[in-house]
């Protein structure tokens, strides 16, 4: 009788224990993947300020035009290969095809950002001043959403990991480690912006 | 810094404090329980109204027990309602403006763009923004219960002094009090501690009835006991409550220690918010509140000025030695580029939340 006895307590306990370890491993995964659609949704904020901001230069940088269309054009590019990465999530090639994007539209934006040192006019813009403090905390904010991904998935790969919910890991479809981000400059690096303090 | 390391050793250091909070709250009850019940039934050979059968031992020591508890809880209950008060009213009552979209001006956007930042880089929802525009301190400070109702509120003086980096290391402090529950967690602490008061102050009450009723017919053993029991309460309440507060305070500043190296998870920047503390040191006022209702949210400000056993905070030096190994130990002088004081940004009308 006893046995038996100690042998259900056994059980609930292993049963709870399971249980336990599902729900964190399954909320784990769910903050990571959320903290993955926070990075899209402030790059997407990012390309959205940038025709605002060609527009409001245009008037003082008339001589310039050159330097504004490449930024225009490098905005499309980078929203085209955010597309494409959004649509293979993952894939090797979309995701380098995006850091290239954001590198090369990084260098442009900080082209116009250093010619608008020599025009005062502009940088003493209430609307510009307002753009670059915009596009500064944007550039933040993806760099902060990436960090917090990488924390994310650091703590949901380490609570799959440790003894003993790396027994049961397996068996509940958390199989594979969470990928990290890698510093890609285009992506993670602000451009420095002389208007923001 | 190693801020993941540094997050578990305050971790650590909190679990092991609140135990002995709670061995201090125990302690005084049973002491208080084992006095009373020896005083009772050390008193039980002399002469009673009604029946002259002395109550037996052990339900002495439960009813006396059961009495202490039922006080302590009560008082503990008590305080911590009149205390829960979401985030938005205590902010107000400090005298706080909130800012949003509609009323900020360029520093108020930078702010409303910094919270946002720090919301994701902390995972946590973006809190209301309470700027408290008559002190011109640096000091801010996160109120509410859950991360839901929680506000951030910060003083006009650390919006105009500090820069980008440092107030983002100041908002960073504060999501990490919002993240690791230290308001409700100090909630509670304040609560037993009022527990315990009430005890000294129940044994002060005893104490001082006796003056009116010296004159009535009573038996000078009665008068005695009473005495005693009286004496023991007022005792043993208010030592308990001398360590329980002296407890409290070591946790709190553990929180501290918790929520700077949370900062600088968060902002991957020591220099952020070892610059803002920096500029609270080299301000003559450094953070100090100037509305009255300022000590209800002392525990949850990014920094406090007193420096003793019951100080909330750690010391500043130290704060910043542990953000920053190398510092010489010197304040800057506040740049000369500080601007003017900003217009009213956010007024009382146009505040219509």
């Amino acid at each position: 009788m006893i046995a038996l006895q100690v042998a259900i307590v056994a059980l609930v306990l292993v049963v709870a224990w399971a249980v336990a370890i599902w729900n964190r491993l399954v909320t784990l995964r769910n903050r990571y993947a959320n903290a993955f659609a926070q990075i899209d949704v402030q790059l997407k904020r990012r390309y959205d300020l940038i025709p605002n901001l060609v527009e409001t230069a245009k008037g003082y940088l008339a001589h310039e035009r050159e330097t504004l269309q490449a930024v225009i054009a490098a905005r499309g590019a980078a929203l085209d290969s955010l597309r494409a990465a959004a649509a293979a999530p993952g894939t090797a090639a979309a995701m380098q095809g995006l850091a290239g994007a954001e590198s090369a539209l990084g260098a442009a934006l900080g082209r116009v950002f250093a010619l608008a040192e020599r025009y005062p006019e502009l940088k003493a813009d209430v609307q510009m001043r307002r753009l670059a403090e915009e596009l500064t905390s944007t550039e933040n904010r993806v760099a902060f959403a990436r960090q917090h991904y990488n924390d994310a998935a650091t703590e949901y790969n380490t609570a799959r990991q440790v003894f003993p919910a790396s027994l049961l890991a397996g068996a509940f479809g958390h199989g594979t480690p969470a990928a990290l981000l890698s510093y890609e400059p285009g992506i993670a690096a602000a451009p420095v912006l002389g208007l923001a303090t | 810094m190693n801020f993941f390391e540094s997050q578990d050793a305050a971790r650590r250091r909190t679990l092991g404090l609140v135990l002995l909070f709670g061995a201090a709250v125990v302690g005084t009850v049973l002491g208080v329980q084992a006095v009373v019940a020896l005083i009772l039934l050390a008193n039980r050979d002399l002469p009673r109204h009604g029946q002259g059968h002395a109550p037996d031992t052990t339900l002495v020591f439960v009813a006396t027990g059961l009495a202490v508890l039922a006080v302590v809880v009560g008082g503990s209950l008590y305080k911590s309602a009149q205390l829960r008060r979401g985030g938005r009213a205590l902010a107000e009552q400090l005298g706080g403006v909130h800012l949003h979209g509609g009323n900020a001006d360029e520093d108020g956007r930078r702010l409303l763009n910094v919270v946002e930042e720090m919301a994701l880089a902390s995972g946590l929802p973006v809190p209301d923004v309470y700027v408290l525009p008559d002190e011109q301190g640096v000091n801010a400070f996160a109120a509410g219960f859950t991360t839901g109702d929680a506000v951030l509120g910060i003083t006009a003086g650390a919006v105009r002094l500090l820069d980008r980096e440092q107030l983002q290391g100041v908002v960073a402090h504060e999501f990490s009090h919002i993240l690791n529950g230290d308001m409700s967690l100090n909630l509670r602490l304040i609560g037993w501690v009022h527990g315990l008061l009430v005890i000294g102050l129940l044994g002060q009450i005893i104490l001082r009835s006796l003056r009116y009723a010296r004159g009535g017919g009573k038996k000078g053993g009665g008068l005695a006991l009473i005495v005693a029991i009286g004496l023991a309460l007022l005792v043993l309440g208010f030592v308990g409550m001398f360590f329980a507060n002296l407890i409290k305070a070591a946790v709190s500043r553990q929180r501290e220690y918790l929520a700077d190296a949370a900062a600088v998870q968060f902002t991957r920047n020591p220099g952020g918010l070892a610059g803002a503390l920096k500029r609270i040191g080299s301000l003559a006022g450094g953070g100090q509140l100037r509305a009255p209702a300022a000590a209800l949210v002392s525990h949850m400000l990014l920094a406090e000025s007193r420096g003793d056993w019951f100080a909330s905070h750690p010391p500043l030096e130290e704060r910043i030695r542990r953000l920053e190994p190398g510092w010489d130990g010197r304040y800057p002088p506040l740049p000369t580029r500080a601007r003017p004081a900003p217009p009213p940004s956010a007024g009382p009308d146009t505040e219509e939340e």
